[in-house]
C-alpha cells in the first residue's frame, strides 16, 4: 500500500501564505501530475511530500504511515530534481549507490539494483563515467536511475524535462510514461507544461494561488474544467472567452455576443451577463452563414490543422480550428458554427457551468 | 578579419610582451641577485659595482651553511611546524566554514561577525599576548608553542564558507533524500566538490607558515628548535657578517617554497586569487 494522503496542509514562507489547507489523496500507482502556472506552489507542496519543506499545519500520510514529521531520507520517497543534482565528482554508479550505502544495503544488493536500473534506462555503458561526461539526456536518465534504484513507495519529479531540448522532452516524455507503465509504481510529478500533464496524468491537480483548482483526469480537466482559470490554462491554443447575455430560460435560452449574435444553448443559469468560453476545435468554420461571423487576420498553418484567428465585428477576438486544407485566408470574412454542447459559461467569480 | 586588424592585433601582443618581459625581469632582479651573490666570494660581493656573474664561481658558502650550520634540524623544524599549521587550519576552517555556511545554530551570526572581526586584527597586535600566554604554558622552545599561535586565519574559513555558499542547496537536498548523514554531506559531497579550494588553500597556508618569521623569532631562543627563516640569521660568527654566506642560507631556505610554487603554479596562483580578493 502506498497510498499519499495530504490532509489540509498549510505553509507559508514568512508570513506569506503559499499552501492553504489543501486536501489530497494519491492512489497506489497512479500518475498525479501538479499543474499550474510558476509561483503557484507546485514545488512546495512536492517538497512537502518529500520533506524538503516543513508542514505547517495538516498531516501527510504515506503509506498509511504518518510521516510529516519523517526525515526526508526516511519517507520511502524518491526525487528526481530539475536541474538533476548529480554529485559531480562521482560517477554514475556511485551517484546510484550513494543513498544505498547510507542506508548500508549489501554491496551486492547495490550493484544488482544499480544493475537492474541501468538495464530499465538502457545506460550500462555509462555507470562508470561522471556526469561532466554525459548529455543532458543521459544525467536525466541517470537522476531517474537514482531514484529507481532506492524502490520507492513514490517518485516525486519536479519538473524534470524543463532542462531538455525540444525534441529530446519529446521523446523522454514518452520513455516516463512507459517507465511507469512497466514499473507501476506511484509517480507524482511537477509541470507548468499542459501538454506534459495533458499526456502523463492519471490525474491532473491544478493549483493556482495556494490553492486546488481542479483535480481530474486530463480529459475531464479538458473538457469541464472547474474554472475559468482551468479553461485559459488548459489546452493550446487556449480556449476562446468571449462576452455573453444569457436571456430566456429552458428550451428558449440563448446567450447573445458582443457582436449581437445569438446562440442556442442549455444550461442550468439564470438570466445574467457571463463570459462564455469554447475552444477553437468547437468553432468550426462553415461555407454558408451560421451562428456569427467574422475577418480571418492570421491564418497559422501547421500542416493537418489550420488556426484561424479571427475578429468579429465588435472587436472580440476568436480563434477556429480548420481542416489542414482550409482554404480561408487573411481578410476573407468567414462563416463560423458554434458546437452548442461544448460551450461554458463563467460567472463573476471565475466558476464554470457546462453547457448540456 | 582583414590582414591589416591581423597586423594591428599583433602589435598590441608584441607591446604587452615586452611590458611583461620588462616588469617580470623588475621582479626577479632581486631574487637573481640573491642567487648570483651567493655564488660569489665574499670579497666579490662588497664591490661596489653591479657585477652580473662572479668572476670566480664558488659553492662554498653553500657547503658552509650545509655543513656548518643547524641547517639540517632547522629544516626539520620548519617541515613540522608548517605542516602542523596547514593541517590544524586547514581542517578547522573547514569545519567552521561549513558550519557557518551550511548549519543553522543559535550564535551562528555572532560568531560569523567575530570571525569576520578577528580578521580585522593584525597578528602582531597580539603577538605579546601569544608570548606571555605560551611562555605561562610552557611552550617556548617547542614545535607546539612555534604551531599554536600561527592557528589564526580567519580569511581560510571565510574562503571556506564562501565557497560552500556557493553549493547549489539541490546538491544538500538530493543528500537528504539518500539519508546521508551531516558528515557524509561535508566528507562524500562538499569536500571533494569542492577539493580544489583545499588543496589551493593547503598550498597558501605552508606557505605562510613557512615564511612566518616574527613569531617563531620570539617563541624559540635555542638554536636547535629555530625554524629556517629564523636559523639564517643565525649565519654569522664571531668576525661579523657575511652576505654570501648568509644569501646562501636564504637561498635554501626558500628553495622548498619555490619548488611549491614550480609543482603547483597553477594552483598557487589560484589560491593566492581567492585569499586576495578577501584579503586586499
Ligand atoms: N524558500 C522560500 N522562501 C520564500 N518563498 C518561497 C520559497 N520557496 C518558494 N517560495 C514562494 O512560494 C511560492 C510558490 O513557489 P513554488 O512552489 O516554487 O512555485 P512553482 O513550483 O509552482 O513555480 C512562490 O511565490 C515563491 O516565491
Ligand atoms: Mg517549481
Amino acid at each position: 500500500m502506498s497510498d499519499i494522503a495530504l490532509n489540509s496542509v498549510t505553509k507559508s514562507f514568512g508570513g506569506v501564505k503559499v499552501i492553504d489547507r489543501i486536501s489530497l489523496e494519491v492512489k497506489s500507482g497512479e500518475f498525479v501530475v501538479f499543474l499550474g502556472p510558476s509561483g503557484s506552489g507546485k514545488s512546495t507542496l512536492l517538497r512537502m511530500i518529500a520533506g524538503l519543506e516543513t508542514i505547517d499545519e495538516g498531516t501527510l500520510t504515506i503509506g498509511g504511515k504518518r510521516s510529516e514529521h519523517l526525515a526526508p531520507g526516511q519517507r520511502d520517497v524518491a526525487m528526481v530534481f530539475q536541474n538533476y543534482a548529480l554529485y559531480p565528482h562521482m560517477t554514475v554508479r556511485d551517484n546510484m549507490a550513494f543513498g544505498l550505502r547510507n542506508i548500508r544495503m549489501d554491496k551486492d544488493k547495490i550493484e544488482e539494483r544499480v544493475q537492474t536500473a541501468a538495464r530499465i534506462l538502457e545506460m550500462d555503458a555509462l555507470l562508470d563515467r561522471r556526469p561532466a561526461q554525459l548529455s543532458g539526456g543521459q544525467r536525466q536518465r541517470v537522476a531517474i536511475g537514482r531514484a529507481i534504484v532506492k524502490e520507492p513507495a513514490a517518485f516525486l519529479f519536479d519538473e524534470p524535462l524543463s532542462n531538455l531540448d525540444a525534441a529530446l522532452r519529446v521523446r523522454t516524455r514518452v520513455e516516463l510514461a512507459e517507465l511507469h507503465q512497466n514499473m507501476k509504481s506511484t509517480m507524482i510529478y511537477v509541470t507548468h507544461d499542459q501538454t506534459e500533464a495533458m499526456t502523463l496524468a492519471d490525474r491532473i491537480v491544478i493549483l493556482n494561488n495556494c490553492r486546488i483548482e481542479q483535480i481530474g483526469s486530463p480529459m475531464e480537466v479538458y473538457l469541464k474544467p472547474a474554472s475559468r482559470f482551468v479553461a485559459a490554462f488548459v489546452g493550446s491554443p487556449g480556449m476562446n472567452f468571449l462576452k455573453a447575455d444569457l436571456s430566456g430560460r429552458g428550451a428558449e435560452q440563448v446567450s447573445t455576443l458582443g457582436n449581437g449574435a445569438r446562440i442556442a444553448l442549455q444550461v442550468d443559469l439564470p438570466p445574467g451577463a457571463y463570459e462564455l468560453g469554447i475552444r477553437p476545435e468547437a468553432i468550426q468554420v462553415t461555407p454558408s452563414p451560421a451562428d456569427t461571423s467574422g475577418k480571418a487576420t492570421v491564418v497559422e498553418r501547421l500542416g493537418d490543422r489550420t488556426l484561424v484567428h479571427l475578429h468579429l465585428d465588435d472587436g472580440t477576438e476568436l480563434i477556429a480550428l480548420d481542416g489542414g486544407l482550409s482554404e480561408v485566408r487573411p481578410g476573407d470574412t468567414v462563416h463560423l458554427k458554434f458546437d452548442t454542447s461544448q460551450l461554458h459559461l463563467f460567472d463573476d467569480d471565475g466558476m464554470a457551468h457546462h453547457a448540456r | 578579419m582583414t590582414p591589416k586588424t591581423v597586423r594591428r592585433v599583433n602589435w598590441i601582443g608584441g607591446i604587452t610582451t615586452v611590458l611583461t618581459v620588462v616588469i617580470a625581469v623588475l621582479w626577479a632582479f632581486p631574487l637573481y641577485w640573491g642567487i648570483v651573490s651567493s655564488l660569489k666570494p665574499e670579497n666579490e660581493v662588497v664591490r661596489p659595482f653591479i657585477e652580473l656573474w662572479p668572476d670566480t664561481l664558488t659553492f662554498r658558502h653553500y657547503w658552509f651553511a650545509l655543513t656548518e650550520t643547524q641547517i639540517g634540524a632547522w629544516y626539520l623544524n620548519s617541515i613540522v611546524t608548517s605542516l602542523g599549521v596547514t593541517v590544524v587550519t586547514v581542517t578547522t576552517s573547514l569545519f567552521a566554514g561549513y558550519a557557518l555556511s551550511q548549519l543553522r545554530f543559535p550564535g551562528r551570526t555572532i560568531l560569523w561577525w567575530l570571525i569576520l572581526a578577528s580578521f580585522m586584527v593584525p597578528t602582531q597586535v597580539l603577538i605579546i599576548n601569544h608570548f606571555v600566554l605560551m611562555a605561562d604554558m610552557g611552550l617556548l622552545n617547542s614545535w607546539a608553542g612555534i604551531i599554536l599561535p600561527q592557528l589564526i586565519h580567519p580569511v581560510i574559513i571565510i574562503v571556506y564558507k564562501q565557497f560552500f555558499d556557493q553549493v547549489p542547496k539541490d546538491f544538500r537536498e538530493a543528500a537528504a533524500m539518500d539519508n546521508a548523514s551531516e558528515w557524509n554531506v561535508l566528507f562524500r559531497i562538499y569536500i571533494p566538490m569542492n577539493w580544489g579550494v583545499t588543496t589551493a588553500l593547503s598550498i597558501v597556508t605552508f606557505i605562510w607558515a613557512w615564511n612566518a618569521f616574527l613569531w617563531p623569532f620570539l617563541a624559540v631562543t635555542k638554536t636547535e628548535m629555530m625554524t629556517i627563516t629564523v636559523g639564517i640569521t643565525q649565519v654569522f660568527d664571531a668576525f661579523g657578517v657575511y652576505y654570501a654566506r648568509q644569501l646562501s642560507a636564504a637561498v635554501l631556505a626558500g628553495f622548498p617554497v619555490a619548488l611549491a610554487y614550480l609543482l603547483f603554479q597553477r594552483k598557487v596562483t589560484q589560491a593566492i586569487t581567492l585569499s586576495a580578493g578577501i584579503k586586499g
